[in-house]
């Protein structure tokens, strides 16, 4: 592989060079080495293709792939470039089809991406059709592996990726088992946005719990997510993956929240049943946010929950894929309250707007700075869980992990 | 019956009002039990309900002007909207119900304006208040990937 000519700062947990939000060098490897390499990548709910035959797309890194289900208790994850000539052969988002058959030459696939014929291929009239040595045993489209986990589907492009039991680690497993716990899924929408930062700050923006008590007046205000409030900031033992685990509060005026300029006493809402939430989970904590590196994040936030997949378009930019979702089991009145509740969330969230805004803000200010550092040191310079919000540490944890994949 | 001039002058209304940033103006022009959503086209066709604004009161909209003007950090921006041709689908005695498309573009500071929402408009709408009401608004957007953040009520 190719050196990256980059020399990290000699505060090594404490900073965070510029570079890694800019340099192209570092993108390319990035793609390489984390994205195509022993990394699960989220690629769809269950749910969305539930009879053989029925297939998504979806972009993992920058490769389109085709995620279709092949069997009744089977998933495969293809790459959607045809192996003749490499068309993007699949344009729709999702549909049903009985096998994979790229338009341009009729090249034929069968559902888990085996070709299975192709026009033409004994030629026409004794002219033309392909040599001797041309046999369709030999080819296919390209094959990643898959695991299906309640509900969830996962592939990696990587035959060294361990079982994904074992990536997320025992104690991710338990966080991830909580809300997906084997039940029936079911899709309660998309929302789409392209973000223009690099695809790592997303994954920040859920590690940084220091952010949400201050930037997020609408949490702060109604108590959702706060300091004052018990919490809990927790990585695996790699430092890759994170959750943000909180407790909501009151409306109230303390000593904590007199330090937040943002905290707003006098805001009452005017039809106050988008904050309805019914306890659903086990334990007192109403919040959840896992961060599975490097794809996704998995929010539970009250009854809103929503899969939102990362698809990195270059150093400077990321298309932003919210999947929001329901148990199959659900009654009316809790999907309403889903509904409702994911007003919070998404390009026009009252709370996620504040993050997709301040991501693009962030890529404005540090991208011409490449050789200056970002300052992670709230909560010290440790990497480990700690019992509150007021930490960097799941930054520090993920960028130690990102430099032993990237070998910088 | 509700005539084609007094939906017309309704709409002027409405989009004076919000591309003029009067928002606080802006739930007035819907009945207390309105539904508004802003949806993206594959939910709509799909049944989902999942909107990426939505609302099924006056108060809820009143809500969304507080996010807006109290809670929410974003960049300064402006918003203008260019309603196309109105098509009325049906009406009875005393509601409206008809669509039209609509077009919502936005202009950052130091950027080129660019297209935020390309959208069909469900209304229906009602007498009340100085003359017509939103009953229902379901603004369902073609659009499959929002630049960045939609900010302003459509």
């Amino acid at each position: 592989m190719d050196t990256i000519d980059r020399v990290w700062p000699r505060d090594a947990a404490g900073k965070v060079p510029y570079w890694v939000y800019s340099d192209p060098d570092v993108y390319a490897a990035e793609l390489e080495r984390i994205w195509y390499g022993p990394h699960w990548l989220f690629c769809a709910l269950e749910a969305e293709i539930p009879n053989v035959g029925d297939f998504k797309t979806v972009t993992l890194g920058e490769k389109p792939v085709i995620v279709v289900r092949s069997g009744p208790e089977e998933v495969s994850v293809v790459e959607n470039r045809c192996a003749h000539r490499g068309v993007k052969f699949c344009q729709a988002r999702k549909g049903h089809s009985k096998d994979l058959l790229c338009p341009y030459h009729q090249w034929n696939y069968s559902l888990r991406g085996d070709l299975q014929g192709a026009a033409f291929r004994r030629g026409v009239r004794g002219q033309g059709g392909m040599p001797a040595d041309f046999d369709p045993k030999n080819i296919s489209l390209r094959k990643l592996r898959v695991e299906v986990v309640n509900g969830l589907i996962w592939a990696t492009f990587s035959d060294e990726t361990p079982p994904f039991r074992e990536y997320l680690g025992e104690r991710f497993w338990q966080h991830y088992t909580r809300v997906y716990d084997g039940r029936k899924l079911e899709v309660l929408g998309y929302n789409r946005q392209h973000i223009p930062g690099n695809w790592k700050l997303m994954q920040e923006n859920i590690k940084d719990p220091y952010h949400a008590s201050l930037l997020h007046v609408f949490f702060v205000t109604f108590g959702l997510f706060r300091a004052d409030q018990k919490s809990a900031t927790e990585i695996d033992p790699t430092g890759r993956h994170g959750i943000l685990i909180g407790r909501a509060g009151k409306q109230e005026a303390n000593d904590v929240t007199s330090d937040m300029r943002t905290f707003r006493g006098d805001i009452k809402l005017a039809d106050p049943r988008i904050m309805e939430a019914a306890k659903e989970f086990p334990g007192d904590d109403t919040a959840g946010m896992i961060t599975v590196f490097p794809s996704v994040i998995l929010q539970q936030n009250i009854n809103s929950v929503s899969v939102r997949q990362i698809v990195p378009t270059g150093p400077g930019g990321f298309d932003f894929h919210w999947t929001h979702w329901c148990y199959a089991d659900d009654p009316p009145e809790m999907r309403l309250r889903r509904t409702r509740q994911a007003n919070l969330f998404g390009p026009a969230g009252f709370v996620s707007a504040d993050d997709s805004e301040i991501i693009e803000m962030s890529q404005q200010g540090f991208s011409h700075a490449p050789d200056e550092d970002a300052l992670v040191v709230m909560g010290g310079r440790e990497i480990e869980s700690v019992e509150h919000m007021v930490t960097e540490v799941g930054i520090r944890g993920m960028y130690r992990y990102w430099r032993e994949a990237m070998g910088i | 019956m509700i005539d084609r001039d007094a939906l017309r002058d309704f709409y002027d209304l409405y989009y004076n009002t919000l591309d003029d940033v009067r928002l606080d103006d802006w739930p007035a022009l819907f009945t207390e039990d309105c539904i508004y959503r802003v949806i993206p086209r594959e939910n709509y066709e799909a049944g989902y309900t999942l909107s990426t604004i939505y609302a099924e009161s006056r108060g809820m909209l009143v809500d969304r002007v507080m996010g807006l003007t109290r809670t929410q950090m974003y960049a300064p921006r402006y918003y203008r909207r260019f309603p196309g041709p109105l098509r009325i689908v049906a009406r009875d005695a005393d509601s409206v119900r008809s669509r039209h498309n609509l077009l919502v573009v936005q202009t950052l500071i130091d950027k080129q304006t660019e297209i935020v929402l390309s959208a069909v408009c469900h209304d229906v709408a009602v007498r009340g208040g100085e003359g017509l009401l939103l009953r229902e608004r379901i603004v369902v957007f073609d659009s499959e990937m929002i630049p960045n953040s939609l900010i302003y009520p459509a």
